[in-house]
């Protein structure tokens, strides 16, 4: 059950001194969480060629980009401390990590602009237009 | 270095995740107020089905990416104003802004922009160095309106598929945009701001905006073929536990921050007609 009065505050002090990380949107649920030899079996073997990157992973072959995160935004990785505790306490986060473009892949598809991910991006600009304060 | 996120030497509080009644669904909706509750943030998840990410050497399950927006307080105000209207008294917003079930509702009344605002949708009287309010339709309808017209502005300027054409097929940008009507992009922003409003006003605004109301939609889209990229509102039966996926914060200007995430969901359940983009979905919750 939820409890509506709960919150979950988010520590930001330490922004400032978070690491940037390379940041890989996979196109399939690897049902793991924690370390991965990422940078040995995926970045190192990573083809750039113009607008595009090729890998072999697991057998498969995945096309992706990098993307910048939208302008104004700073991508956070947050990660809860303290996970102790019931539904209806408080609960807080931190910022892991901060990231502010990002590589997604595909399968097979090469990444064009009608990708989804592409297309989420566009959001901060559309929800200013809905949320932005409107004149007299 | 990001610069900003929440600035807290300002405040003496972090931001953090707060539940609200959303405005559209009454249900549970996950939201944001910045240190101070100066301002609000809506929360809204994007995720397609099979996705994990790789965060430096690790990785991590869960691939819902959480967009954190800056979000107009008068959204969240709007229906408390609408139930206290009904006896059409003027009244202080400070006994109307609150919400049983949502401690934080009264929060809302915090963000900066909340009061200056409250003229968009409410008429005000003064008596003395006291402020009364008493809902307005009419002004609220303007107000609306302006907020559709902001949006479809954007729409074009981004070059959204708006048509109807657009969800029937696939997702794909092959309709140049001057083949729109304007009919097409004021739907789609009447879509749009509906995730923030009742139905109830939803239609009206619909009748405000000129628009005739579609019979049945739905049938003359398959629901399978529509555009898949749809966020929502994240809800209150999500397991913020998994918050450890990536997210986005806002970088204000240098002064203070909003805190951004995302987490999403493929649409799979019947969506409003215009809503294909980035709409909220009646999530069957758990």
């Amino acid at each position: 059950m939820s409890c509506n009065t709960s919150v979950i505050r988010v520590q930001a002090s330490s922004v400032e001194q978070t690491q940037r990380v390379p940041v890989h949107l996979m196109p399939c649920e690897i049902e793991h969480n924690g370390t991965a030899r990422v940078s040995q079996y995926l970045t190192a073997t990573t083809k750039d060629c113009k607008h595009e990157k090729t890998v072999s992973f697991r057998g498969r072959g995945l096309r992706g980009q990098e993307i910048s995160c939208p302008q104004g935004y700073t991508g956070l990785v947050l990660k809860e401390i303290n996970k102790l505790g019931s539904d209806q306490e408080d609960r807080t986060v931190r910022v892991s990590s901060v990231f502010d473009k990002l590589t997604y892949w595909n399968l097979e598809t090469p990444p064009n602009s009608d990708d989804t991910v592409v297309m989420a991006m566009d959001w901060p600009e559309l929800a200013e237009a809905i949320h932005g304060p409107v004149e007299d | 270095s990001t610069d900003s996120v929440i600035d807290t030497q300002k405040h003496d509080c972090d931001p953090a995740f707060v539940r609200l009644r959303n405005p559209c669904t009454d249900a549970a909706s996950l939201y944001m107020l910045s240190s101070g509750d100066v301002e609000l943030f809506e929360v809204k998840a994007f995720e397609e089905d099979f996705h994990s990410w790789f965060v430096g050497q690790t990785v991590q399950r869960d691939g819902r990416l959480l967009f954190v927006t800056p979000m107009d307080p008068l959204y969240l105000i709007l229906p408390c104003l609408i139930k206290s209207g009904i006896e059409g008294k003027f009244q202080p917003v400070d006994q109307v802004v609150m919400d049983e079930e949502f401690p934080a509702c009264s929060r809302l009344l915090s963000c900066s922009r909340s009061l200056a605002s409250l003229h968009h949708v409410a008429e005000e009287k003064e008596v003395g160095t006291l402020k009364f309010h008493r809902y307005s339709q009419e002004k609220t309808m303007n107000w609306l309106k302006k907020k559709v017209e902001r949006t479809v502005i954007t729409l074009k300027k981004r070059n959204i598929c708006v048509g109807q054409g657009v969800k029937s097929t696939t997702y794909v940008r092959v309709k140049p945009q001057s083949d729109y009507q304007e009919e097409d992009y004021l739907r789609y922003a009447h879509g749009l701001i509906s995730e923030y409003i009742s139905e109830d006003l939803s239609k009206a605004l619909l009748r405000h905006l000129e628009l005739p109301e579609l019979t049945s939609p739905k049938e003359t889209e398959p629901p399978s073929k529509k555009r898949k990229l749809s966020d929502k509102p994240v809800e209150a039966g999500e397991d913020y536990t998994k918050f450890n996926s990536a997210d986005f914060v806002r970088k204000p200007s240098k002064k203070m921050t909003a805190a951004q995430k995302s987490l999403a969901k493929v649409d799979k359940t019947g969506m409003k007609p215009m809503s294909s983009f980035f709409s909220p979905k009646v999530k069957a919750e758990k």
